[in-house]
C-alpha cells in the first residue's frame, strides 16, 4: 500500500521548517550574548585599570610590606588574615573555627634546631598555626601537640629551661628584637624581651604589649597571643621549643616559621594594607570584587562581594526568571477578574517557562565562591598582569553554576610591576538578560509557530475540502458508465480552485452536450434517413406497380422492397429508444407485481417459444415495484429473447428471484457462449452487439440497452455477468424496494 | 373521382405518391408549402388530405393547416404523413382531430388502404345520415362496432378511434379471448412499426376508453405475447 500525503499533511509537514527560526533566535542571541561579554571584558578591563591608576607610584603601599622579598616560602612569610570578628584571648580555639583551613602545620620541615643524633618525634612537638589582623592587633595562635608540657619553674630566673614560645621582629624603628613567652602555668601571659645579645636568653624586661592565653589542653597546649601592629614592621618568626624531661631540662626541639635567633633569616608577615582598602572603599559600588595582590599574588586588599557582582545589572529593568515566578503568583489575585491573562500567565509560568529553562540555563542565586578567604590568587591572567600586562580570564566556579569573568591589571611603582588590581565579576547580569530575551523571543516565535501551523492548517483543510468538494462534485456528476448524470455547481471563488470548477462544469457541459448529441444520433438519423427511405420505397413500389409484365424485373424490384423493408426496420429501432424515453417521461408509475408479471411472461415465452423455462421463485408473491407492468415486461421480453437467442439448444432458461433486507434480485440465467472478455459493461450500451453477424435477423445491440433503460425507470440496476460456472451468462437486476 | 390534398415538401417523394395515387384513381393536388395549401383550401376543400409535418422552413407547418382544415370541414379526412414518430407528436397531431398519423415508412399498399377505409366511412356515414340502414356492426357486450363505418360505442357512447387505431381495436375484439401478438396487430392495422408503438396505441385507446368508463378494464395485456379482449366482457 502506498502511504497517500494529503495536501494538510503535506503544508504541516513544510510548515515544520518554521521551527528553524527559534533556532536562528537562539542563535542570534548566543551572538549577542558573546558581543556583551567582550563589552564586560574591556569594562573590567577599564575598571581595574583604573583601581591600578590609583595605586601607581604609591611605593609606600608596597615598601611597607614584604612585597620587596623576590620569593615567599609558605610557612615562613606568613599571611595576616583579616578577622571579622573580636577574638577573645581565652586560650580556646573557637574563636579561630572560621578560619580553620589557614591554619599552617608546621612539624618536620620546620625543625629549626635539634639535639644531634635524634630523630624527629611527630608525638614529641607539633602545632598549627596562624595569624590574623584584627583592628591594630596582629593575632598569633598556635595549638600545640606535646607529649610533656613542661612549665617554667616556679622560682626559676632562667625563662628557657621550659616549653617556651620565642618571637622575633623588627620593630617599627627598624630593630631585631627578641620576645619569650614562658609561663609558670595556664594562664595570661605577657612576653619577655631578651637582651639582643645573640644566642641568650636573657629577659630584660616584661613587653605587656604582647599579651595573651597559654591553656595546657590535654595533649599539649594552646597559646592566642596578640601583638600591636604598630610595634612590627614587617619581619617576623615563631618559633617553640620543646623540653621533655623535667630533670635536665635540655632542648630537645625547636620548631618555628624561620629562626629567630637570627635577623636576617626572618619571614614575613604580610598585613592586608589598609590604605589600599581605603582607596578600595570606594569601589564597593562598583558591582565588582576588585582585589589587590602584591607580586607573589598574595592579597593586599578586597572589597566588593561576587555573589552579587552580576555584571550587568539587569534586576531592575527586568524580573529575572525567579522573581517572575514569586510575582506571578502574587499578582493573579490582582488581576482575578482578568481571566484571559490568567490563563496567559498560568500557561506561561506553568508550561512555557519550564519549557524554556529546560533549554536556557538560570543563572544560580549563588554558588561556591573559591576565593572567599583567599589570601593568595591564581590565574594566567594575574601571571600575565605581573609581567605588565593587563589581561583577562573566564574560569568556572567550581560547582560549575557560575562563570567567572576577571580582569587583571598591573600596578607599577617606579617602572615595576610591584602588584596587580584583579576585578572579578560574573556573567549571571548577562546570562539573565539573555533568558529575558530569549524568553520574550521564545513567547514571540511559540506564537507565530502556533499561530502560523495553524492559519495554514485552515487554509490547507480549506483548500483541501473545497478540491474533495469539487472531485466529489465531479464524480457525482458521471455515473458509472460514464454518463453524464449531473452538472457540477457553479463556483464562485475567483482562485485557481473555482476557475477549476468552473471549467470543470464547462467541460462538463460541453460534454454532456457531446452526449446528448450522440444519443439522439440514432433517433435523428432514422428521422433523417426517413424520408429518402421514403422515396425509395415508394418509387419501387410505383415501379412494381406499373411493371407487371416483366418478371425478370419484378425479382430485383422484389429484392430492393425487401433491401429497403429491413432498412426501414433498422431505423425504426434505432429510434426506439428515443420513443421509450418519450414514453417513460410521460407515463405514471404504478405498483408492479414482480411474481405474477414474471409468471405471466414465462408462461407465455412457453406458447411462443419452444425452450423450457423455469422460473425460481423465493419472494413473497405479492412483492409489488414502482413502475409500468408493460415496461417491466417489455423489458423481461428483451433480455428472456436475448436468452432464448444466445441459450443451447435444449437448455433450461432460468429466472430467479431473491430478496434482500431492502433490495430485490432478478436474475435471468442461460446456458451459452461466454461472455467477450471485456464486454460485460459494454454490452448494455447503445448499439454494442456481440451476436454472429451470420444470421439474417436486424440487431443493432438495443435490446440489453432498453432493458438497461428500463430497469433504470424501475429503480433497478442491471448486471451482465458469465456464470459463476463459466457455463453460460447471467443478467441480473437488483431493484431497491 | 375522390380528390386528394397532398402537401409534402419533397419533391421525389410528392411526384412518387402523385403517382401511385393518379394510378389508384384519385385526382391529387399537390402542395409545396403550407401557404400554398393554405391558399387552396381556403377555394376549395379536397376529399381527403395527407399532410407532412415539417414543411420546407416551418416546423409545425403540418399542424397549423391541419387546425385551417378542421376549422373548415370537421368530417374532412386527414391524415399525418411525416418522418417523425415520436408519441409528443403523435398526440398532438392526433388531437387537432386528425384521423391517422402514419409514418413516412408504411408502404405504398397500407397508405392506400387506409385512404380507402376513410373514403368508405366518409361515404358510409354520409349514407347513414341519408338512408339511416343499419350495416355491420359487432357487438361485444358493451362495445359495439360497425365496421364500415368504422365507429364504435361503448357502454351506448361513442368513441372516436385513429383508423390505426380502430383496426387494432377490431383485431383484438374479433376474437375475443384469443391473444393477439403485436405481430398480428401490425398486420391488422397494416403497419410495421416496433413492440413500443404498438404499446402506445393500446395506452391510448385504453386512455380513450377510461374516459367514458374509468373502470374500463377490458383490453388485457398478456405479457410476453400480446393483448386480448377480456372474456368476461361477453356476458
Amino acid at each position: 500500500m502506498i502511504f497517500r500525503l494529503g495536501l494538510r499533511a503535506k503544508l504541516l509537514f513544510f510548515s515544520a521548517f518554521l521551527f528553524c527560526i527559534p533556532y536562528l533566535g537562539y542563535q542570534y542571541v548566543g551572538e549577542l550574548e558573546t558581543y556583551l561579554r567582550i563589552g564586560q571584558e574591556q569594562t573590567m578591563v577599564g575598571t581595574a585599570r583604573a583601581v591600578a591608576t590609583a595605586l601607581h607610584e604609591r611605593p609606600v603601599i608596597f615598601t611597607e610590606q614584604s612585597a620587596l622579598v623576590n620569593t615567599v616560602k609558605p610557612g615562613t612569610d606568613l599571611y595576616a588574615h583579616p578577622i571579622k570578628y573580636p577574638i577573645q584571648l581565652d586560650g580556646q580555639l573557637t574563636d579561630w573555627g572560621d578560619y580553620q583551613a589557614q591554619f599552617m602545620h608546621y612539624g618536620q620541615a620546620h625543625i629549626i634546631e635539634q639535639q644531634p643524633g635524634q630523630d624527629y618525634d611527630p608525638t614529641s612537638l607539633r602545632f598549627t598555626h596562624m595569624v590574623g589582623q584584627y583592628g591594630r592587633y596582629l593575632y598569633v595562635v598556635f595549638d600545640v601537640l606535646d607529649d610533656e608540657v613542661i612549665f617554667r619553674n616556679e622560682n626559676a630566673l632562667r625563662i628557657d629551661r621550659n616549653d617556651f614560645l620565642q618571637i622575633a621582629m623588627i620593630n617599627a624603628t627598624g630593630q631585631f628584637q627578641r620576645y619569650v613567652v614562658a609561663p609558670y602555668q595556664s594562664g595570661w601571659v605577657n612576653a619577655y624581651l631578651l637582651d639582643n645579645s645573640e644566642e641568650t636568653f636573657v629577659p630584660l624586661k616584661l613587653e605587656t604589649r604582647i599579651q595573651g592565653q597559654w591553656l595546657q589542653s590535654s595533649n599539649g597546649y594552646h597559646i592566642e597571643m596578640r601583638i600591636p601592629l604598630n610595634m612590627l614592621a614587617s619581619n617576623i618568626a615563631f618559633a617553640i621549643t620543646d623540653v621533655d624531661d623535667r630533670i635536665t631540662r635540655q632542648h630537645e626541639l625547636t620548631i618555628g616559621t624561620a629562626n629567630p635567633m637570627q635577623s636576617d633569616a626572618l619571614g614575613t608577615v604580610l598585613i592586608p594594607s589598609p590604605e589600599i582598602e581605603q582607596i578600595l572603599q570606594g569601589l564597593q559600588y562598583a558591582n565588582a570584587r576588585v582585589w589587590v595582590v602584591d607580586k607573589h599574588k598574595r592579597v593586599l586588599a578586597r572589597s566588593g562581594d561576587i555573589q552579587s557582582a552580576q555584571g550587568l545589572d539587569v534586576t531592575d529593568k527586568y524580573d529575572n526568571a525567579n522573581s517572575r515566578f514569586s510575582t506571578v503568583a502574587s499578582s493573579t489575585k490582582e488581576e482575578s477578574s482578568h481571566i484571559l491573562s490568567r490563563i496567559v500567565t498560568h500557561i506561561e509560568s506553568n508550561w512555557l517557562l519550564p519549557l524554556y529553562y529546560t533549554i536556557l540555563s538560570k543563572p544560580p542565586s549563588s554558588f561556591v565562591d573559591d576565593l572567599a578567604d583567599a589570601y593568595q590568587l591564581v590565574g594566567s591572567d594575574i601571571d600575565k598582569a605581573l609581567t605588565g600586562k593587563p589581561e583577562t580570564l573566564w574560569r568556572v566556579s567550581s560547582d560549575k553554576q557560575a562563570v567567572i569573568l576577571s580582569a587583571a591589571h598591573p600596578i607599577f611603582v617606579a617602572g615595576e610591576v610591584m602588584g596587580a588590581v584583579v576585578v572579578e565579576q560574573t556573567t549571571n547580569g548577562i546570562r539573565t538578560l539573555r533568558n529575558r530575551a530569549l524568553e520574550e523571543q521564545f513567547h514571540f516565535f511559540l506564537s507565530v509557530l502556533v499561530l502560523g501551523t495553524l492559519a495554514l492548517f485552515i487554509f490547507a483543510s480549506r483548500i483541501s475540502s473545497r478540491v474533495r468538494r469539487l472531485r466529489n462534485d465531479t464524480e457525482q456528476a458521471i455515473d458509472a458508465q460514464g454518463k453524464i448524470i449531473g452538472s457540477i455547481p457553479k463556483q464562485t471563488a475567483g482562485d485557481e480552485i473555482g476557475d477549476l470548477g468552473r471549467s470543470f462544469a464547462q467541460v462538463l457541459d460541453r460534454l454532456a452536450q457531446y452526449n446528448h448529441y450522440l444519443e439522439n444520433m440514432a433517433s435523428r438519423l432514422s428521422h433523417e434517413l426517413r424520408t429518402p427511405v421514403a422515396i425509395v420505397n415508394s418509387s419501387l413500389e410505383n415501379l412494381a406497380i406499373s411493371n407487371t409484365t416483366n418478371h425478370h424485373d419484378n425479382v430485383f424490384i422484389h429484392r430492393a422492397q425487401d433491401g429497403i423493408k429491413r432498412l426501414s426496420l433498422i431505423l425504426n429501432n434505432m429510434s426506439e429508444a428515443t420513443r421509450l424515453e418519450h414514453t417513460l417521461k410521460s407515463s405514471e408509475p404504478e405498483p408492479v407485481n414482480v411474481v405474477s408479471l414474471c409468471d405471466n411472461v414465462l408462461e407465455n415465452m412457453r406458447m411462443t417459444s419452444q425452450r423450457h423455462f423455469v422460473l425460481d421463485n423465493q419472494i413473497d408473491s405479492d412483492t409489488t415495484l414502482q413502475g409500468a407492468p408493460e415496461l417491466f415486461a417489455q423489458m423481461l421480453d428483451k433480455v428472456l429473447s436475448n436468452a432464448v437467442d444466445f441459450a443451447h439448444a435444449d437448455s433450461d432458461i432460468r429466472l430467479a428471484l431473491t430478496q434482500q433486507t431492502n433490495t430485490l434480485s432478478l436474475s435471468i440465467t442461460n446456458t451459452g457462449p461466454l461472455l467477450p472478455e471485456g464486454m460485460q459493461s459494454q454490452l448494455k450500451e447503445s448499439m454494442v452487439s456481440v451476436r454472429n453477424n451470420d444470421d439474417q435477423q436486424v440487431h443493432l445491440g438495443l435490446g440489453l440497452y432498453i432493458a438497461n433503460m428500463l430497469a433504470l425507470y424501475h429503480g433497478g440496476q442491471m448486471r451482465i455477468d458469465n456464470t459463476p460456472e463459466n457455463d453460460g451468462v447471467v443478467v441480473s437486476f437488483i431493484f431497491s424496494l | 373521382m375522390k380528390r386528394i390534398a397532398l402537401v409534402e415538401d419533397d419533391l421525389a417523394l410528392r411526384e412518387n405518391y402523385i403517382a401511385a395515387l393518379t394510378q389508384h384513381g384519385y385526382q391529387v393536388d399537390a402542395y409545396a408549402s403550407r401557404q400554398a395549401a393554405h391558399d387552396a383550401f381556403n377555394l376549395a376543400l379536397p376529399d381527403l388530405a395527407i399532410i407532412d409535418i415539417g414543411l420546407g422552413d416551418e416546423m409545425d407547418g403540418g399542424f397549423t393547416l391541419c387546425q385551417q382544415l378542421r376549422s373548415l370541414s370537421t368530417t374532412l379526412p386527414i391524415i399525418f404523413f411525416t418522418a417523425r414518430d415520436n408519441d409528443v407528436d403523435t398526440i398532438s397531431g392526433l388531437r387537432l382531430g386528425a384521423d391517422d398519423y402514419l409514418t413516412k415508412d408504411i408502404s405504398l399498399m397500407h397508405l392506400l388502404a387506409r385512404i380507402a377505409a376513410l373514403f368508405r366511412r366518409t361515404a358510409a356515414l354520409q349514407e347513414t345520415s341519408e338512408t339511416n340502414t343499419s350495416h355491420d356492426t359487432l357487438t361485444v357486450g358493451e362495445l359495439v362496432i360497425d365496421t364500415l363505418r368504422m365507429t364504435l360505442s361503448w357502454q351506448a357512447q361513442s368513441i372516436d378511434l385513429t383508423v390505426t387505431e380502430f383496426w387494432m381495436l377490431h383485431a383484438i375484439v374479433k376474437h375475443q379471448g384469443h391473444v393477439k401478438t403485436r405481430q398480428q396487430l401490425m398486420d391488422e392495422s397494416q403497419m410495421v412499426v416496433d413492440d413500443t408503438t404498438i404499446t402506445s396505441h393500446i395506452k391510448r385507446i385504453r386512455k380513450k376508453f377510461s374516459a367514458i368508463d374509468p373502470s374500463f378494464d377490458y383490453i388485457e395485456t398478456v405479457y410476453g405475447m400480446g393483448y386480448r379482449w377480456k372474456q368476461g366482457a361477453q356476458s
